[in-house]
């Protein structure tokens, strides 16, 4: 019930810097559009009930998610990440609560804990469209497993743009010998 | 400039790896040195005042009291400095001391500030007041307190005595007042501050205070029993005081040994006079009257539900004391200052798990051992002055708090994450204090309040999943002989199936010692439970497995009805009841087998299915207790998924409330031993949930204002059948359960020799009165919702005003004239 205007410490339920920059930049690009708009990055999330939910194993299940994001209230949706190509998850979700309150909560007392054994990540979401479930990167994935040096057994080992780099480094080697 | 910077960090490659070949010449851009502004620094020092343990808080104390009224003048460091106090006050309650003595000294140096505080503070009171916002009352009236001795005459006493009327008018209209007692409460952990303060000469009014708040307080509220953390009956040992009737004896003892208060920090003490060196006297300062505050009357309740707290702990009855005994009134002040924090921060669960875990930072240096220092070591401590642990001290107020009834302030899952930070932060130190806690819990599994089992079982396994799922299991192994409706063993069994519901059962079975893997069954362990209908053996298998094939395909009505006939007809020619049974048991596992592989799955067969689940559902009570028999059966192994597919189903309403509960507890009640299983508590918990959640909406649209005629009537309707079949549902699991309580349903009858003195009777017994109290709590505190949230409600009849007095509507008052009127 405070009516303090700034808290003393920060809060843990404001839309992420992710969100916030992707924002931003786009504002940068449409600079007379921007005029138009007028518009706060949280506005769209004033009364945001989905959440983001990230580096999820490829592995972890639908009822895994549930049971953890159900303690912060009744779920309404969960709409699995999934490959572009193979349409298997690859990594990401969208929670979608029936009250802001509870997504709130989500993002203070869930994001940052673990799932599955990941600490798992969570955004406040403006609500799902049809083909977000899908991955962005260029073999089907998230974009952020296309690039990565360290070796993540949770989802599908090194980048698969190294991967795939390796791949033919080492057939050329055999091929060579 | 920002956006090149974010250019160039964009590719691996860029800007990064260019300059880390060019070893000789480093053009990055050096950060611009500038000095801090003074404004900026004194706001750092002030929200982080006593933080470090490297610092002596009383230097925090004097530096920033000086600094401040060195520079009057600054009005951004003035206006900082009065808003950041009072912020922490309000925010981080262990500070106020340390804040309450800042402002004792800058009042000593420049009286003018002191008042300008003084006056923001009472401003604030004032309207946290009206508001009946009592917890961010306490906290003020708290700081104000430690101010005493800036004021003239009696200072705060007269607005304690006023507060203490009010308490003594609300107690006196009704012996169910909860709200005079919040009142008392917030004098005895006022009394306590003002007994610390510099001032002096004040021991007579506050045993004059106390002597009047010790009829309220000692005496028992009804409710206490009923939000006790074990029910008297089942511990009479173990259940809990209230927490303002302890409080009052401590003070009483405190006051008898001249307000020692030991714990508390007094960071003011070693002030001393800038011109004399002489240690500072409080007493001569420039005295100001105490501001006027008006405590309304009848003093207004705020949207906090209040119900009598009562005291629990987590590391009572230990070989060594590593918490302040209860007759000690470290244990109330500490637990107090501890769970307002814990509650107010819920915005940043990583902060608050760093405040408790530099919780001896805020009290006296005698006050706790060496944090981390190990239980063992405790023990040879003993006979030395005792202090206590710290890390027991503050996991104990999380407890506290996640295990208060009837209901937590924040969801339980904000408790889960402090506790998991706290461990993040200092494992070394926090496990074994965890370990303890869980100990004392397990062990009282047997006595204990059911719903808090069940939120320490929920907690347990959660808890787990984030550290790798070890607990040292080996400890509980001789336990595994006890009979499956043991609390214990269902406990185990219990975590168990919560630990696999967020992993899987592999991982869980890979992390137990023998003889525990056992308990894994192969079924568990299977993604995809086996469909019945596969086996020859089966009753009406060929139908089964062409109803499956059938759902598989997405086939329209018209084709799996005649299965469905096939099935009935069959059944009716071997002579059974209710040819619904088996058709309706064909078609709902066939459901479960198709959507086994996930939850969208099983949802979207439901969907498709909908009308034809709705339909017999209708058509047949027995046939709608089968949908939910063969979907508990189907997935008997993973409880979990079967009570989410039920949830489900009531959503769609193809199941009502009452129907889950005929189901458990009449058809499959088994003589009550259903009772003792974790999941069924969980479904019915939920689906009772449902039902008051959905009340509470229709009520709170009730109560809303500016409601007339006709939508007034309307909403009323709704709400008097709503509240009926409520109470039905209440009504339906006293009458179940009560048999059970008694020993004296048929089943439990016939068990056995029918003597009722088996060794599983008395168990099951017990299961039956553990139920009976939750449900009886859950149906007195939804009551007492409605009650209280009626009482000021537009009343029937009620037509909107005419357009021209709109303006006056609003201000509320033609409500209340109105009200008379009727």
């Amino acid at each position: 019930m405070s009516l303090l205007a700034v808290n003393t410490v920060d809060r843990l339920d404001r839309p992420s810097a992710y969100y916030v920059s992707k924002n931003k930049r786009r504002r940068f690009n449409d600079r007379e559009e921007e005029e138009q708009q007028q518009e706060k990055p949280d506005d769209k999330l004033k009364d945001a009930t989905t959440l983001y939910v990230g580096n999820l194993s490829f592995y972890t299940t639908e009822e895994q998610i549930h049971e953890l994001f159900a303690k912060c209230g009744e779920i309404k949706r969960l709409v699995m990440g999934l490959d572009r190509f193979n349409k298997t998850p690859c990594g990401f979700c969208f929670v979608e609560y029936y009250t802001h309150q509870d997504a709130l909560d989500c993002l203070k007392y869930i994001g940052g804990t673990k799932l599955d054994e990941r600490i798992i990540r969570t955004d406040l979401d403006p609500g799902f469209e049809e083909g977000r479930q899908f991955g962005r990167g260029k073999s089907g994935g998230q974009v952020r497993d296309e690039y990565r040096e360290e070796y993540d057994p949770g989802r599908g080992g090194y980048g698969r743009a190294y991967d795939e780099q390796r791949q033919r480094e080492e057939d050329e080697y055999g091929a060579g010998r | 400039m920002a956006e090149n910077d974010r250019r160039n960090h964009s590719y691996r490659g860029g800007r990064k790896r260019r300059y880390r070949d060019d070893d000789d010449f480093d053009r990055r851009p050096q950060r611009r040195r500038y000095e801090e502004p003074l404004f900026v620094q004194v706001r750092r020092q002030l929200l982080t005042i006593a933080e470090s343990a490297a610092r002596r808080a009383e230097d925090d104390v004097q530096g920033i009291a000086k600094t401040v009224t060195d520079n009057y003048d600054d009005e951004e460091i003035r206006r900082d400095f009065v808003n950041i106090s009072l912020d922490l006050v309000l925010e981080q309650p262990m500070k106020i001391p340390f804040i309450a003595g800042t402002v004792l000294v800058a009042h000593s140096l420049k009286p003018e500030l002191g008042s300008e505080v003084l006056s923001k503070a009472a401003e604030a009171l004032q309207k946290y007041i009206d508001m009946g916002a009592w917890r961010e009352v306490k906290l003020l009236i708290r700081f104000l307190g430690i101010l005493q001795p800036v004021y003239e005459g009696d200072g705060i006493f007269p607005l304690l005595e006023e507060l203490f009327a009010r308490a003594v008018d609300l107690q006196t209209a009704s012996s169910e007042d909860l709200l005079g007692l919040e009142l008392v409460k917030i004098i005895q952990f006022t009394i306590p501050y003002v007994m610390l303060s510099p001032a002096s000469g004040f021991e007579g009014q506050a045993s004059a205070l106390l002597e009047k708040t010790d009829i309220i307080a000692s005496t028992p509220h009804a409710l206490v029993d009923l939000v006790n953390s074990f029910s008297a009956e089942e511990n009479q040992e173990a259940a809990g005081q209230s927490v303002i009737s302890l409080m009052q004896t401590q003070l009483q003892s405190e006051a008898n040994q001249g307000w020692e208060l030991k714990c508390l920090p007094r960071p003011w003490k070693d002030a001393r006079d800038a011109e004399t060196d002489e240690p500072k006297s409080f007493e001569s300062v420039v005295k100001v009257p105490f501001p006027a505050i008006t405590v309304p009357n009848p003093v207004p309740n705020g949207e906090r539900p209040l119900f009598p707290e009562v005291y629990l702990s987590v590391y009572a009855n230990q070989e060594v004391d590593t918490v302040p005994a209860i007759t000690d009134i470290s244990s109330s002040l500490i637990r107090d200052a501890l769970v307002d924090t814990i509650n107010l921060l819920d915005f940043n669960r990583v902060a608050t798990a760093k405040f408790l875990i530099d919780i001896d930072c805020y009290f006296t240096p005698t006050t706790f051992v060496k944090r981390a220092t190990p239980f063992d070591r405790m023990r040879e401590l003993i006979g030395e002055v005792q202090p206590w642990k710290p890390e027991d001290v503050a996991v104990d107020a999380v407890f506290s708090q996640l295990f208060q009834l009837p209901a937590s302030e924040h969801k339980l899952v904000y408790y889960h994450s402090v506790l998991t930070e706290c461990c993040k932060i200092a494992p070394a130190a926090i496990a074994p204090s965890l370990g303890r806690a869980i100990r004392f819990l397990y062990n009282s599994l047997e006595t204990m309040d059911l719903e808090l089992s069940n939120r320490f079982l929920d907690w347990f396994a959660h808890h787990l999943s984030n550290f790798g799922f070890t607990w040292k299991w080996s400890e509980w192994a001789d336990d595994l002989d006890l009979p499956a409706i043991d609390p214990r063993m269902a406990f185990i069994q219990g975590a168990l199936d919560k630990e696999i519901r967020l992993s899987f059962a592999q991982r869980i079975k890979g992390t137990l010692p023998d003889p525990y893997p056992k308990l894994i069954t192969p079924g568990k362990e299977k993604d995809t439970p086996d469909f019945k209908y596969s086996s020859e053996m089966a009753p009406y298998s060929k139908e089964g497995q062409e109803l499956m094939q059938l759902i598989r395909k997405k086939a329209s009505d018209e084709e799996i009805q005649p299965v469905i006939t096939a099935i009935e007809d069959q059944a009716k020619s071997q002579g059974v009841d209710d040819p619904k049974i088996p058709s309706t048991d064909a078609f709902v596992t066939s459901l479960c087998f198709v959507g086994s592989k996930s939850l969208s799955h099983v949802l979207s067969c439901i969907e498709r299915s909908k009308d034809r689940l709705l339909t017999i559902g209708a058509e047949s009570e027995r046939a709608r207790c089968q949908i939910i028999t063969s979907v508990m059966d189907y997935w008997v192994d993973q409880p979990g998924i079967a009570i989410n597919i039920i949830d489900k189903l009531l959503n769609y309403t193809i199941l009502t409330p009452l129907s889950v509960l005929e189901w458990a507890l009449s058809e499959s009640v088994a003589a009550g031993t259903i009772l003792s299983k974790p999941h069924v508590f969980e479904m019915i918990s939920a689906t009772v949930g449902k039902v008051t959640n959905r009340m509470r909406q229709i009520v709170a649209a009730r109560g809303q204002h500016g409601l007339y005629e006709p939508q007034l009537s309307v909403i009323d309707e709704t709400l008097t059948r709503e509240r009926a079949e409520m109470q039905a549902l209440f009504k339906y699991i006293e009458d179940s359960i009560v048999s059970v309580a008694a020993g004296s349903n048929d089943e439990q009858m016939e068990r056995g020799d029918g003597s009722g003195t088996q060794p599983e009777d008395a168990i099951i017994r017990q299961w039956g009165r553990r139920w009976l109290r939750v449900f009886r709590r859950k149906a007195a505190v939804e009551e007492a919702f409605i009650s209280d949230s009626l009482a000021n409600a537009t009343p029937l009849g009620t037509q909107a005003p005419p357009v021209s007095q709109r303006d006056d509507a609003a201000d509320g008052d033609l409500d209340i004239a109105d009200a008379d009127a009727q």
